[in-house]
């Protein structure tokens, strides 16, 4: 995306101000920030949804301009999205749920199938159910990454997977993003969370609507963490040890340029 | 008789609901069945502890389904209402009872795929006795040609600890001018659930639909559960009325519509009333259009906006 902008509906204030970042084709891009920097809001541009659409900038998908494309077309080209709080529908069976998105029909319950186990989920179990409040959250989401699975598309946006969910689900999610990139399926995920973020090739920072950085992901968490002010829990979490990615000295430096010193 | 006397575009007109009434006809399946071809008794078939008698009069029949003391049945059985012409009257009378400590599932379906200026009126008297498990659903189909008048009218009355389950769906086809009236009469410690189906779709459709439970009894309960969509024109009316007029008794009335299309009306009544302090009545209703993030949703997989709106109305108007 090249210099996009989104104001709120009111158009009195920007949500998403100038942004330009590109994501490779294959590759696990995170887009992380604090609450309310605009991550979500910019997940639902590239969807193209009514009340995020650009006020400046364009949005590039494989070189072709689709600003201005809804919701369907851009779909259609093979951008798809999955929601943080998928709605819960009742009446729309599961097998049905994951089917739509599917271009070939040939072979439809294989597919379906196939996208249940990808997500861990038992198909003996869940191909009779609906997508209803019987499911918890993690099942419904789920549910989510097998429809969107199923579409094989060329990108899938991911809007904070982890929410609501506990550490031992997210270990499993993580492990189903790596299954995504195997299928060669690009990811474009949402995350405030610097342990789900670690599963990407690169990353981009929004900070109060901003896009401050874009690299490989290490590097743009430890800018994160400057920003923040979160030297320890950077040192202790994220860059110490076994696997480090930068010495203390650097990760110091880092600190400092973030506070003018 | 072979089920391939019955007229093939009735046999096949439930086809969209995924029902094959072939699988109920007299020689298939094990189920009791009767069977009208407009006004004539064209297949009546009885099994241990189900009486089916049926009377032809001038314009239909009146009819006995009696379920004897004790009897559970799991084949359901199987009551078939076509008519395939365009043009007459078809009335039914039937009076169903189920005796005490009965369970059994009644299957009517009602059919009249070449409607264009077709009656059928019903009215009916059901009886379900104490400790009984009833189930009684109703499917129709009104061809394409928005042209039946379809009036069924039915008294219920459940007996002590019985539990009745009563589905009406109307959702394939196009209704034409449809007037329902259904009177539940609950009594101690009986359970109810009504669940009712309908979608108008075009302007010379109109559905009125009355769906009544009266908790007389101590600790009955009762659910209400109204479906319904309207696009084109069309228009649904539907009154879900609930009285608690006895002690612990517990009901609720839940409408939700779609409208589709300009001219097109949903229109919801609830009714409830409480007479006992002890006793709890309440509705919830909603009415208009799909959430957007719903439709959102679905846009996303690829879907256009008409092909969502599509999906999320067979949803909702799915059978449970």
């Amino acid at each position: 995306m090249k210099d996009l902008t989104i104001p709120t509906i009111d158009q009195k204030c920007v949500i998403v101000n100038k942004v330009s970042f590109k994501v490779k084709e294959g590759s696990i891009h995170a887009v992380i920030g604090p609450n309310g920097s605009g991550k979500s809001t910019l997940a639902y541009a590239i969807m193209g949804l009514e009340n995020y659409k650009p006020s400046e900038g364009k949005i590039y998908f494989d070189g072709i301009d689709i600003t201005n494309m809804n919701i369907t077309e851009r779909a259609k080209l093979g951008i798809t999205l999955a929601w943080q709080e998928p709605a819960r529908i009742d009446g729309l069976s599961i097998p049905k749920y994951i089917s739509l998105g599917v271009k070939d029909k040939i072979n439809l319950k294989d597919r379906i199938i196939e996208a249940l186990k990808i997500v861990n989920l038992d198909p003996e179990r869940y191909m009779n159910r609906t997508i209803d409040e019987s499911l918890s959250g993690g099942e419904r989401k789920r549910v989510e990454l097998a429809a969107v699975i199923a579409m094989r598309p060329r990108l899938i946006i991911l809007d904070e997977p982890d929410s609501g969910l506990d550490f031992i689900v997210i270990e499993d999610f993580l492990n189903i993003f790596g299954k995504i990139k195997e299928l060669n399926m690009t990811i474009l995920l949402i995350t405030h969370r610097e342990d789900i973020g670690m599963v990407a090739d690169h990353g981009t920072l929004i900070w109060r609507g901003d896009a401050l950085l874009t690299d490989e992901f290490p590097k743009v968490m430890l800018r994160y963490c400057a920003k923040a002010g979160l030297k320890e829990f950077c040192k202790r979490k994220l860059f110490n040890g076994e696997g480090a990615c930068f010495d203390e000295d650097y990760i110091d430096r880092i600190f400092r340029e973030e506070q003018g010193l | 008789m072979s089920g391939t006397e019955y007229p093939k575009e009735i046999l096949e007109s439930l086809e969209d609901y995924n029902i094959d009434i072939r699988d109920f006809m007299p020689g298939h399946g094990k189920g009791a069945k009767l069977l009208l071809n407009f006004n004539k008794i064209s297949g009546l078939e009885q099994v241990d502890g189900v009486i089916l008698k049926g009377r032809e009069i001038e314009n239909g029949i009146v009819a006995d389904i009696i379920i004897m003391e004790g009897t559970k049945i799991e084949e359901p059985v199987h009551l078939c209402f076509g008519v395939n012409k365009e043009t007459g009257v078809q009335e039914i009378f039937p009076r169903i009872i189920a005796e005490d400590n009965t369970e059994v599932t009644v299957q009517a379906h009602c059919s009249f795929p070449k409607a264009n200026g077709l009656i059928h009126k019903m009215f009916g008297h059901f009886y379900i006795g104490k400790n009984c498990n009833f189930t009684y659903s109703e499917t129709h189909y009104h061809g394409e040609n928005s042209g039946a008048f379809v009036a069924p009218v039915a008294y219920m009355y459940v007996g002590e600890n019985s539990v009745f389950e009563n589905n009406f769906n109307l959702t394939r086809g196009t209704p034409g001018k449809v007037k329902i009236m259904i009177d539940i009469y609950a009594m101690k410690n009986s359970v109810i659930k009504s669940n009712i189906r309908a979608f108008g779709k075009s302007k010379k459709d109109s559905v009125r639909i009355r769906d009544s439970v009266f908790l007389e009894g101590e600790n009955a309960r009762s659910i209400i559960k109204m479906k319904a969509a309207a696009r084109d024109g069309g228009e649904v009316l539907m009154y879900g009325i609930t009285e608690g007029n006895a002690p612990n008794c517990n009901g609720h009335v839940e409408c939700n519509e779609i409208v589709l299309g300009k001219g097109s009306i949903c229109r919801a009544r609830p009714f409830i009333r409480a007479i006992d302090p002890t006793s709890s009545v309440s509705h919830e209703a909603s009415l208009g259009r799909f959430p957007q993030k719903w439709l959102d949703e679905l846009l996303a997989k690829g879907l256009t906006e008409e092909e969502a709106t599509q999906v999320l109305i067979e949803a909702m108007l799915q059978e449970e």
